[in-house]
């Protein structure tokens, strides 16, 4: 898929609460949760943004 | 410094309460079991409303302990212009319950593993599966940044919500964005709750799901909320929807926020398979979670006794295999499955429904001398005072 849109999880604290909740509705079960962490991989994720609408206080931006 | 591999009967993943339960009752039926947690401390962070039924805590061996924070004696009901219908103890029988300090409570499952002869590993997390000749014989994990092998005959998937061990294994257990909800919750003092009882608000105040109340002590209390991310419509609506409740109940808007909570909610229909070589899965991680009222424990709980025992006894017979765990399909299907699939039916149906209607079902509640609460018996008495709203329900009297 070319020209992916940019996905940015903030997950440095200032949003991002660690629940996991984007990690357990991910459809390609491409985002990791590690402690205080959360990483996708940019290669299988196809920015269906799913996630964006998962995470209770908006920390994943798409655009 | 490296860190060895290890090797063990059962290996359970989560240290969650269906892990600890699956790992109790797989030792206490005599297996070496090794449990793993990828968090430095058992039940923290805390993730989770923490109110829970209690009829069943017998039934597995759980005893009553500090980790119960206020009993109940009755949740309310609210329909959108805000009619109460009351559920006490004369109708709900044992399922009214308790709020609980959530992470005491996991410790203390844990504590019961542990000293059932589980062994217990933190700050340990698995990392991806391992698997020989298509079956299931352990997870490669990592420790303190050491990557190292365990090696089991049975690995028990107790990875809850965000569970991917599951996946990595091969067994489907996606959800679709309707049978998901979205929560956020506060811990706020100096509000208007009730010690007595655990409110929940019905309707577009919480799409798909409902705001609830479930009190800590005088003043205090859990103030919460789940929203369908099938109809989320901006980033972040669960915080949007939670924020504009409290702004509008001035008993809670006047309230402080000392802590915040989010999370997954899984609302779909029981998954289809639980279990394949060399591996089950359980609790939160096997969508076990009652889609209708959002409550997970109790059914991670039973099927983890379930878990634990058939993992134990394949470990014995030495066939550890799809086959075999057909017992604990069977087992955890027989108390929940049908239970489960009702519920998600009828939340299909009630994400649907207007303000207008739900005003009706809480007003006709009201009126009826319901004696055991039922999806049937609340049908019934909202058909005899608006049969036009039960005409979509038929399937279910």
């Amino acid at each position: 898929m070319p020209n992916k849109k940019h996905l940015h999880i903030e997950s440095s604290g200032q949003l991002c609460i660690y629940c996991g909740a984007c990690v357990g509705i991910c459809p390609l079960n491409c985002i990791y949760l590690d402690e205080t962490r959360i990483t996708f991989d940019e290669k299988v994720c196809t920015r269906c943004e799913i996630c964006v609408k998962a995470c209770p206080v908006g920390a994943i931006e798409i655009g | 410094m490296p860190v060895p591999d290890m090797k063990t009967d059962v290996l359970v993943i989560g240290a969650g309460p269906a892990g600890s339960m699956t790992a109790k009752w797989a030792a206490k039926s005599g297996a070496k079991v090794l449990m793993i947690e990828k968090r430095q401390e058992i039940g923290s962070p805390v993730r989770c409303g923490e109110g829970m039924s209690k009829s069943w805590l017998a039934d597995v061996g759980i005893k009553p302990g500090r980790w119960i924070n206020v009993e109940v004696e009755g949740a309310r009901i609210y329909s959108p212009n805000e009619t109460v219908f009351e559920i006490n103890e004369k109708h709900a029988g044992n399922e009214v319950g308790y709020v609980v300090e959530r992470d005491e409570f996991d410790k203390q499952l844990a504590i019961d593993a542990a000293n059932a002869g589980v062994d217990v590993v933190l700050k340990t997390a698995a990392t991806s599966i391992l698997k020989e000749n298509g079956k299931v014989v352990g997870v490669k994990a990592k420790r303190f940044g050491e990557s190292f092998e365990i090696r089991a005959p049975v690995t028990i998937a107790a990875d809850g919500f965000e569970s991917q061990v599951g996946r990595w294994a091969g067994i489907p257990t996606n959800i679709a964005m309707r049978d998901m909800d979205t929560c956020l919750q506060y811990r706020m003092t100096n509000v208007d709750s009730d010690v007595r009882y655990c409110d929940f608000y019905l309707g577009k105040v919480a799409p798909g799901g409902y705001v609830w109340i479930f009190p800590k002590g005088e003043g205090l209390a859990n103030v919460g909320i789940g929203v369908q991310v099938s109809q989320v419509k901006a980033m972040a609506d669960a915080r949007t929807f939670l924020d504009r409740w409290i702004d509008h109940h001035p008993g809670y808007a006047k309230g402080k926020k000392i802590d915040m909570v989010g999370g997954g909610v899984s609302i779909s229909a029981p998954l289809k398979q639980t279990a394949g070589d060399g591996i089950m899965i359980v609790g939160d991680a096997a969508r076990m979670i009652d889609p209708l009222t959002g409550g997970g424990i109790a059914n991670g709980c039973i099927a983890g006794k379930i878990c634990g025992t058939v993992a134990a006894e394949a470990v014995h017979a030495g066939t550890p295999t799809k086959e075999y765990f057909q017992k604990y399909e069977k087992g955890w299907r027989a108390f929940l499955e049908e239970k489960l699939y009702r519920n998600w039916l009828a939340k299909e149906k009630l994400v649907q429904l207007s303000d207008e209607t739900f005003d009706k079902v809480i007003e006709a509640l009201q009126d009826f001398k319901l004696e055991k609460l039922s999806v049937h018996n609340i049908l019934k008495a909202v058909h005899e005072k608006y049969p036009e709203v039960t005409k979509e329900f038929e399937a279910f009297l």
